[in-house]
């Protein structure tokens, strides 16, 4: 557990913006774990806004909706931040939007009913993970506690927190419906310190819709890195502990991302598959980082070609989600995907490129481990090409990225754990 | 546009290896100023010299062994500073030259330098000395005496003499015969406790090595008070220089936290053993090493489950 430069300002704090006019859209079948989407359109058709493009194809796989009226120009390989390359169905966006209504009846859903919606509406787990969420709302066993994700640990994002801020009725709606699902005894929600108004605005809901909602808390927690990691929070929140291997139904315990509840309730009370959402873009390298309402599959490049996002200097890395545990783009060439939670446009200042040199077995990166792991250890097999590393539990590595936050000799510790854990897979 | 592309975190602490060392060697100038009033000109050549040489050493050997120059981040710089504050300031001046190149080239560029080697260099180089020159490295002076008006330490004279000499307050204060650095107790705790809030050394070794020498000489001061109460124990010798300044050594202690409270109480019933039953009168030099030597073992035997498991 680490304390990290922040760097939220001055998107935390100012409002959020929409940009739903573009042009064209890139829609890799990939927005998920698991399986990808299988298309359902062929290129030359007209496509109307939220019908489906690609349906979930097997157990863990998930739906995808067109986020604009659009003609369908080609289903063809696209640039994909996690698999580099995955065949994504390319939009030629035409004018007009579509409105959407509040659904009479959302309320008398049953379980089966909202499974059935929430999985043709496509929704993945919007924390970065993109879990599809009709399968995890699905567990093997059962779960008391839902835990309602609203730390957003990692520095520069605050697209979560502007979402809280912004849409607090319907994220705890969301959170409702999810409740409802799982049959929880109880929902928490669980924000860190640095949004005070974002625990203001819950507060004030939980008391005021305490008939309705008896079971819903608050959980007000310090921020540090990473808190919003699904192992440390369900511990900080209930002492539970998920068994190495195993998963938060085994404690009984699920997480949600805020984000997700939001798509969910989206879905439910106004038919609205998954096909926007809040993206943080930020990074000293732009003019003003800002907090965007985009379509998915809107092309990051586009967005500084319509001129919604300015550079002020050439940054020297763009990434992918988090400064933690993001990934570095090797272009603008990319599309903003289910997962997205912020783009990052760095400057040499801000991206650490120092160079590595020897441990000095301080072991700050033993203390800053939040999975209690020692890796310093593995560094120095992986450089001896040593892969015995099962013993030394590297599996139980969340590759959070602590260890190299927190290295004064700047060591690449994650990258010797990847390449740890690729050599145990590849053999 | 040229983009950089590399394995995740994308930021990182602000906190070097050089930064850590230097913030070592700034906690220890009010020690250094101190011997310096203490003991004069004779104390400022020791350190002089230690520093000069280690530096000196270490710049040829990174050139002979054809590495990249470390001379900037300060390791060797402590390392010599730490050696002449752990060496009387009457030593001569080829010895503590000798000891400098003992403590770079065998105790750390033999085992592969920065961050390989076993032993802490200083305390390796000043155990070269006490074995190359038992005589010189035993002989004290007082402080403020230009010429040689030799004296023993207090705990020399606790040891041989059977009598508790000093007053606390001079022992705290520095103002008895002894090594450059073991003499101002004060300052080197204000050092530590600096290092401690700046998050430079961790509070587990010298937390456990403090706590249990107190215990310890606490037990024994009850059932004869010429052993020494505990308050006359932490102050003396080398106890405050060893535990806040070499006992927390990174590359030569334990990484486990476990390990850490292992090796600190392991340092400091050594420590003990020594003053008690050892046929030298200080031990913190000899534990301190003992210890370094057995951190491998440490390591593996505290090495903590994953969370979880």
């Amino acid at each position: 557990m680490i304390n990290t430069k922040e760097k939220k300002n001055p998107q935390h704090n100012s409002q959020t913006s929409k940009f739903f006019d573009v042009k064209k859209l890139y829609l890799p079948l990939s927005q998920h774990t698991g399986k990808p989407s299988c298309a359902c359109v062929e290129p030359g058709r007209e496509v109307k806004e939220a019908e489906l493009l690609a349906k979930s194809d097997g157990l863990i796989s998930a739906y995808l909706s067109a986020p604009k009226r659009g003609k369908v120009a080609s289903i063809v390989d696209f640039n994909h931040p996690v698999l580099t390359k995955s065949p994504a169905v390319i939009l030629n966006c035409l004018e007009g939007s579509k409105d959407y209504t509040r659904q009479k009846g959302a309320g008398s859903f049953s379980k089966k009913e909202l499974l059935e919606i929430i999985t043709r509406s496509g929704i993945v787990g919007m924390g970065g993970a993109c879990f599809p969420t009709h399968v995890k709302l699905s567990p093997p066993k059962e779960v008391d506690t839902l835990i309602m994700n609203g730390c957003e640990c990692e520095p520069y994002l605050s697209c979560d927190y502007r979402l809280m801020l912004e849409n607090t009725e319907g994220i705890f709606s969301g959170a409702g419906i999810l409740g409802k699902i799982l049959s929880v005894k109880q929902v928490i929600f669980a924000i860190e310190d640095n949004k005070p108004e974002a625990i203001k605005k819950f507060n004030l809901l939980v008391n005021t819709k305490k008939s309705d909602f008896p079971n819903f808390k608050i959980a007000i927690l310090k921020s540090i890195y990473p808190q919003g990691s699904e192992k440390q929070l369900i511990y900080k929140l209930t002492k539970r502990k998920v068994p190495s291997g195993g998963f938060p139904f085994d404690v009984n315990c699920m997480v949600q991302n805020v984000g997700t509840a939001f798509a969910v309730y989206e879905a439910i009370y106004f038919n609205k598959p998954l096909i926007e959402r809040i993206v943080t873009f930020a990074g000293g390298a732009l003019k003003k980082p800002k907090n965007l309402w985009v379509k998915i599959g809107t092309g990051i490049k586009e967005l500084f070609d319509a001129g919604i996002l300015e550079f002020k200097q050439d940054p020297v890395k763009v990434i992918y989600g988090g400064p933690m545990m993001g990934i570095a783009l090797d272009s603008l060439e990319y599309s903003i995907l289910k997962g997205t939670s912020g783009i990052l446009f760095l400057t040499k200042e801000e991206a650490a490129l120092d160079e590595e040199s020897n441990c000095i077995r301080c072991a700050r990166c033993v203390d800053a481990c939040p999975m209690e792991l020692i890796p310093s250890e593995y560094v120095k097999k992986v450089k001896r090409n040593e892969f015995d590393l099962g013993s030394l539990y590297l599996n139980d590595c969340i590759e959070c990225g602590c260890c190299t936050y927190v290295c004064p000799a700047k060591i690449p510790i994650v990258q010797y754990i990847r390449t740890g854990k690729k050599y145990a897979i590849d053999n | 546009m040229q983009l950089i592309i590399s394995s995740s975190p994308h930021q990182k602490s602000e906190l070097t290896t050089s930064k850590i060392m230097y913030q070592v060697i700034y906690a220890l100038i009010p020690v250094v100023l101190v011997s310096v009033y203490f003991f004069k000109l004779k104390a400022l050549f020791v350190i002089v010299n230690c520093v000069v040489s280690c530096v000196l050493t270490e710049g040829v050997i990174l050139r002979l062994r054809k590495m990249p120059s470390t001379l900037k981040d300060g390791s060797a710089a402590l390392s010599g500073l730490l050696l002449a504050l752990s060496l009387p300031p009457s030593i001569s001046w080829y010895a503590a030259t000798l000891g400098s190149i003992f403590a770079m080239f065998i105790a750390k560029h033999i085992f592969g330098g920065l961050g390989y080697n076993i032993f802490n260099p200083a305390l390796a180089g000043r155990a070269f000395l006490a074995a190359a020159y038992p005589k010189m490295i035993t002989t004290w002076v007082m402080p403020f005496s230009l010429s040689a008006v030799t004296g023993a330490t207090p705990l020399a004279l606790r040891k041989f003499d059977h009598r508790i000499f000093s007053s606390i307050a001079d022992v705290m204060l520095g103002n008895i015969p002894g090594c450059l650095g073991e003499t101002s107790a004060l300052l080197l705790i204000a050092g530590g406790l600096y290092l401690l809030l700046r998050r430079i050394i961790d509070w587990r070794i010298p937390l456990s090595i403090l706590s249990v020498i107190s215990l310890i000489s606490l037990a024994f001061y009850v059932i004869n008070p010429l052993n020494g109460s505990p308050l006359f124990h932490l102050f003396s010798g080398g106890i405050m220089l060893g535990v806040f300044f070499m006992a927390t050594d990174p590359v030569t202690t334990p990484v486990t936290k476990k390990g850490r409270f292992t090796y600190g109480i392991g340092c400091a019933v050594l420590i003990m053993v020594i003053r008690y039953f050892g046929g030298l009168a200080e031990g913190v030099m000899y534990s301190i090493l003992f210890m370094n030597a057995i951190v491998p073992l440490i390591n593996r035997y505290t090495r903590p489950l994953s969370f979880g498991r």
